[in-house]
């Protein structure tokens, strides 16, 4: 059951009189204030300050306790955690506790220039004299209260339970509480404090394995898992196992009992849409769109296609009439003609004409049969080729060696053309054989395809990983790495060796690396090696691609495995399938019992002390008087009280390993108290309501005149 | 201040009526706040041992390390686990669960060991 708090604000403060005390259970987990004699506290909140900035104004401002999550949106809470005024068990941190103290009595409705009433605060057993001190101060000095008690929680909800005849006034009490737990030995109705012990064990440390656990478990999920959220988990679910080791094996085995107490928390999650196969009047409609965007692009192409014809045809036109002209022309006039027209030689406005004939012919579609020209050309452009070298002038030979310059690109380039052609042609006859293959036999082919992407894929992600490694542990110890020469990869270990290597080649004892320029070509050499690492693994790449789309193809069950990011191991649920509706289930199994667990054994968490059951052992050994009767007196009325003692199971648990302590036959009675979370307030007001509780409190003067040494030794008489 | 939230009163005001000193005063804006004691230096402080053994106080009344068979569970299942990984310090119970402990980034493995406070910190 969640947690409300109470905190409206009450109006009645002023029809209480002076003398009526405020009782405050002021405990680490919640904060409880109420006025003496009644039953319930008046207001009761979570005992920790937030103190957030305001987002537009930018002013610090406090909040204190557990509020709506919707109003905080105005502020930015990201530099400020929710703090509490406590460690471990003792108040240390007083300004926070002063702020916790304002809400209360600003709550409980005070109004008058100070808190003119008795106060019975709670503590902790023992408590330092420091923080109970300045807790006084704070009392005397800022609220002006008159008069203060200190009482011990765990000892008033005793009392309480023992007023109402659920145990004896010789008894033990165990106080699970938030950050610890205490068992207290109870003789003739007054705690006895020499017999107490405490383990730093308490319902935070379970709420917070359990956190830590399903977060590791889940941890796609891991923002889900706030504190409050885990708190109300543990509360619903979580319940102590009779014996630990048989409840494990339960689920180890998987039996039927296991799936039953196995509970499932399932997180809200939307479908993905279903897309509805197309209707038919769907696939006609997409199909006539197609058609009418073909055509149209057809029809582009055309346009622009006998636009190009009629250019060029017009060009053609132009150039032959320019011809045409120049033969008529005379030919003193051949120069001045050429340069109007700009063209600088006969030879030119042929070779424009032929070019402008060829594109026309390409345009049409007419086949290629230029390619022969071509080559008659080629044969004509360098006719000095041929002739020998010492038969020609200077420029001839300038001329030749451009010819043959010319020629060798241009051989060069038909051959690569012819590889290309081949290539096509090879790839062609494998598909083909591919395709035969695959129709004789779909099944085998099929499972070929995909162990080969399984390996391909796997060679890949082997190569990522080690690079990645090798870049990770190259970045973080660079100094550091040469002890790991094994980790790292060729190109890592090249590098290293040409550092090396440079640093040892020069002078003996002296680093005169980097005096000359040419050390520094070094270093182009090391990023050279880096680049040929990434062509080897591109041929994978690009096998697995074809293969990967061959089996898209062909395989109608095929999903390709995406390429995961590097740096991400477990960020993302793995999407090599779609996500269903069990990957937004938190099942809470083993963890139900495994996290109440270590109120026995803290050293599942690796704590060093005594579990519960230990721990009464513990306590009744440190009594100063051993007495079988007296012990017996005591295992016969133990109260469970405090908060985290309202696991079911706990009460059987702690008699089974109590029973294991105690000689046999002993009798041995556990009993939970009536209200384990309001009982110490409970027991606390019941006191303060008393008459002679005004004897047990000490009062400003007391304070000032005895000093620290009495307060030290101030302890409250818990049967009035 | 936005209206709704004068309505929630979810701000804590800075004047009391029923104060003395209000917290302002004490605590002046800008300054340092004052340097609180932890738990560990408020029992140095008190000085322990200056004081008769026999009397209970705070650290007297700690309990003692446990004296029953520690539990062996396994890190990540919690089932019994009575074997244990040499290379990443964790516990297992079956093969099934070996494979994903090595299979574990290191990440991981030190939040199990965190669990059971045996994670190795680098002072």
């Amino acid at each position: 059951m969640p947690f409300i708090s109470q905190i409206k604000r009450q109006t009645d403060y002023n029809l209480f009189s002076s003398t009526t005390p405020i009782v405050i259970d002021n405990g680490a987990s919640n904060f409880r204030i109420g006025w003496a004699g009644e039953n319930d506290p008046r207001v009761i909140f979570r005992n920790i300050v937030q103190r957030p900035r305001h987002k537009t104004t930018g002013e610090t401002v406090s909040i204190v306790g557990d509020h709506d999550t919707t109003l905080l949106k105005y502020f930015d809470c990201s530099r400020s955690g929710p703090r509490s005024a406590f460690d471990s068990n003792v108040v240390y941190q007083f300004e926070i506790m002063e702020y916790i103290l304002d809400f209360g009595f600003d709550r409980l409705g005070a109004n008058g220039s100070e808190i003119d009433h008795p106060v019975l605060i709670t503590e902790c057993i023992l408590n330092p004299v420091q923080s109970r001190s300045k807790m006084a101060e704070l009392l005397f000095e800022t609220y002006g209260v008159p008069s203060v008690a200190f009482g011990v929680d765990a000892a008033f909800s005793y009392k309480y339970n023992q007023q109402h005849g659920i145990c004896d006034k010789d008894g033990l009490a165990f106080c699970p509480g938030f950050t610890t737990t205490h068992v207290i030995p109870f003789i003739d109705g007054e705690p006895v404090y020499k017999g107490c012990s405490r383990t730093n064990i308490g319902g935070y440390h379970v709420t917070d394995y359990l956190k830590q656990l399903l977060s590791l478990k889940y941890p796609h999920h891991m923002a889900r898992f706030t504190w409050e959220k885990v708190e109300d988990l543990k509360m619903e679910h979580c319940y102590i196992a009779p014996d630990y080791a048989s409840e494990a094996r339960l689920f180890q085995k998987g039996t039927k009992e296991a799936e039953e107490k196995t509970r499932c928390w399932q997180l809200p999650w939307v479908p993905p849409p279903v897309e509805e196969p197309p209707s038919e009047e769907e696939i006609a409609r997409k199909a006539a769109i197609k058609e009418r965007q073909g055509q149209r692009l057809r029809e582009m192409a055309e346009a622009k296609r006998s636009s190009r014809i009629n250019e060029l045809e017009n060009q053609l036109r132009g150039l032959e009439f320019l011809l045409h002209q120049l033969e008529q022309v005379e030919e003193s006039e051949v120069q001045y003609f050429l340069r109007e027209t700009g063209y600088v030689s006969r030879q030119e406005i042929e070779s424009a004409l032929a070019k402008v004939t060829q594109s026309l012919r390409k345009v049409k579609g007419e086949p290629k049969g230029e390619q022969a020209e071509a080559e008659e050309k080629t044969d004509e452009k360098y006719p000095l080729v041929s002739i020998p070298d010492n038969m020609l002038t200077p420029d001839q030979l300038r001329e030749k060696r451009r010819q043959m310059f010319l020629k060798t690109t241009s051989d060069g380039r038909q051959r690569a053309k012819q590889k290309r052609v081949e290539e096509d042609l090879e790839r062609e006859r494998k598909n083909q054989l591919d395709e035969q293959k695959r129709l004789e036999n779909p099944e085998l082919y099929l499972g070929e395809m995909r162990v080969k992407y399984k390996e391909l894929c796997e060679k890949v992600e082997q190569r990522k990983r080690l690079k990645t490694n090798g870049n990770h542990s190259n970045g973080n110890g660079m100094s550091g790495g040469v002890g790991r020469g094994e980790r790292l990869n060729a190109a890592q270990r090249e590098r290293m060796r040409l550092l090396t290597t440079a640093a040892f080649d020069r002078g003996k004892g002296e680093d005169t690396f980097g005096a000359k320029d040419e050390d520094w070509q070094l270093y182009k050499l090391m990023s050279k090696d880096n680049d040929d690492d990434d062509e080897g693994l591109d041929e994978d790449e690009t096998e697995l691609a074809r293969v990967s789309s061959r089996l898209q193809e062909i395989d109608p069950t095929f999903v390709p495995k995406p390429e995961s990011g590097p740096s991400q191991p477990a960020a993302d649920i793995p999407r090599s399938r779609p996500l269903t509706k069990e990957d937004f289930q938190i099942l809470l199994g083993v963890e139900r019992f495994r996290c109440p667990e270590i109120l026995f054994h803290p050293n599942l968490i690796g704590i060093d002390q005594a579990g519960l059951d230990e721990m009464a052992g513990v306590s009744m050994r440190r009594l100063p008087s051993k007495d079988q009767v007296l012990e017996e007196r005591l295992t016969n009325s133990i109260l469970m009280t405090g908060g985290s003692c309202l696991y079911p199971g706990l009460g059987e648990r702690l008699e089974a390993g109590i029973r294991m302590i105690r000689p046999c036959g002993s009798p041995i009675k556990v009993v939970r108290a009536l209200d384990p979370v309001l009982d110490a307030w409970r027991g606390a007001s019941v006191y303060a309501a008393a008459v002679q509780f005004a004897q047990q409190t000490f009062s400003r003067m007391d304070y000032y005149e005895k000093g620290e040494d009495w307060l030290r030794r101030y302890q409250f008489q818990y049967t009035l | 201040m936005e209206a709704e939230l004068i309505n929630a009163e979810l701000v804590l005001p800075t004047h009391f009526s029923f104060k003395r000193i209000q917290i302002y005063e004490k605590y002046p804006k800008g300054q340092p706040r004052g340097r609180w004691k932890h738990l560990k230096q408020i029992l140095q402080a008190e000085n322990y041992q200056n004081h008769p053994p026999d009397e209970p106080n705070y650290v007297n009344i700690e309990s003692p390390p446990s004296m029953h068979p520690p539990m062996r569970i396994c890190d990540i299942t919690g089932f019994e686990a009575p074997y244990h990984d040499p290379r990443t310090n964790l516990r297992y119970a079956n093969t099934d669960v070996f494979k994903l402990v090595r299979s574990l980034p290191n990440e991981y493995v030190q939040r199990y060991l965190a669990l059971r406070n045996a994670a190795v910190t680098l002072k």
